[in-house]
């Protein structure tokens, strides 16, 4: 090993007195991967080449982030305004987390592409966590999935309850026909007493806070309204049509469920971009922190190898006029 | 228009919901209007997605619902 080194020495001392290009020597030094044994350093090359890669993240991730700031500022909007739809159904038949039912069905929104921080997860946990809470004897927990990220986590350890997993949903920019195409197609596949929602509401760009919205089916309603409370004021409403109390529960009941999802996945498409959005802004802030340690590391090398060289030099002149 | 009591409207007699109903109505709606908001308006009706049931822990093969075109064409 040490005579390796030595004839390294005196290959450098050589091509330095013949062709007086540190650039050379450097490419020769730098064909040995990451500080072999006996080396003295680790070479620029190397650290070269981490820094380009990692200042192309950097760039990458800030490009991600300026799309999802004006994805997010589009949705937004659209999002704000599709609370109308809700507001007046959660008024007129009340929300009830707490209802306890036989047949639960969890419908759990998640996105389909990825770097979005970790709403996905917080969803999924808390979809977990209404499953423990109303499993027991004789109720059965069913999931419905919209979305990649979801699919993935749950299918490791809730196989068997997951009815129906749904994909691709933002191909076009959301609107109310799809989602309540959507709604219907859930509708007539799954049978259930109460469906609840997962979903992250969007408060604002930094805080997004994982809800549940319980949509009740006609039945349910029913006997709910026979025992007081929000929904017996159901009876004193007068209603048009002149159609039986069941028929109209039905229709409103089948419309609420269309509405909420639409305001669901609006509200959850609205976290997703505001979460990669700060997602990318730390990962392009470590990517900088990253860049300015590897330029001093790539600084001290550089230096170091250009005064090892200096030595050499002196101390090869000095022995051969001393 | 009252109708008797326990009579059904003829779109839930036909097996629909009310959801289907009420885009079916939004779609004849929006076939009325004309250019440029017509274009703009349809542009808001596309529909896509893929869904797969799951049977015992295995998801089927999914079926891909994309709707392009109205739901009803009036032509």
């Amino acid at each position: 090993m040490a005579m390796a080194s030595f004839r390294r020495e005196g290959q450098r001392l050589s091509s330095m007195l013949y062709s007086h290009s540190i650039n050379a020597l450097k490419s020769g030094v730098s064909s040995q991967e990451l500080a072999p044994v006996g080396a003295r350093s680790i070479s620029t090359q190397i650290v070269r080449n981490r820094m380009k890669s990692v200042k192309n993240i950097q760039k990458i991730t800030k490009a991600m982030k300026m799309v999802a700031a004006s994805k997010l500022r589009a949705i937004q909007t659209k999002a704000e305004k599709s609370r109308g739809l809700w507001q007046p159904f959660t008024a007129l038949l009340g929300d009830y987390p707490s209802i306890d039912v036989k047949k639960n069905v969890i419908v759990t929104i998640s996105s389909d592409k990825g770097l979005c921080g970790g709403i996905n997860s917080t969803s999924v946990k808390m979809s977990k966590g209404f499953r423990k809470l109303n499993s027991g004897p004789d109720k059965e927990v069913k999931y419905v999935v919209l979305g990649e990220k979801a699919k993935a986590q749950l299918v490791r350890d809730s196989k068997k309850d997951i009815e129906i997993s749904i994909t691709e949903l933002q191909k076009n920019p959301f609107n109310y026909t799809q989602v309540s195409v959507l709604a219907d197609d859930i509708l007539k596949n799954v049978e259930y007493d109460a469906l609840r929602i997962v979903f992250n509401k969007f408060h604002s760009v930094v805080s997004f806070v994982p809800t549940v919205t319980t949509v009740l089916s006609p039945e349910v309603v029913e006997r709910e309204s026979e025992t007081g409370g929000k929904l017996g004021d159901l009876d004193s409403y007068e209603i048009e049509g002149g159609e039986t109390k069941a028929e109209v529960l039905q229709n409103l009941t089948e419309f609420q469920f269309a509405c909420v999802l639409f305001n669901a996945c609006m509200e959850n498409a609205c976290s997703e971009q505001g979460a990669r959005m700060s997602a990318m802004d730390s990962s392009s802030r470590n990517a900088g922190e990253m860049l300015d340690r590897l330029t001093l590391t790539y600084n001290r090398t550089r230096q170091a190898s250009i005064t090892t060289e200096l030595i050499e030099i002196i101390s090869g002149a000095s022995a051969l006029t001393g | 228009m009252a109708s008797s009591g326990g009579a059904v409207p003829f779109w839930r007699a036909a097996g629909m919901t009310y959801v289907r109903y009420s885009n079916i109505c939004a779609s004849l709606v929006r076939q009325c209007l004309k250019e440029p908001y017509r274009s703009e308006s349809l542009s808001r009706e596309k529909v896509h997605f893929s869904v797969s049931k799951w049977v015992d822990g295995k998801p089927e093969k999914p079926v891909i619902e994309s709707l392009i075109v109205a739901l009803v064409s009036l032509d």
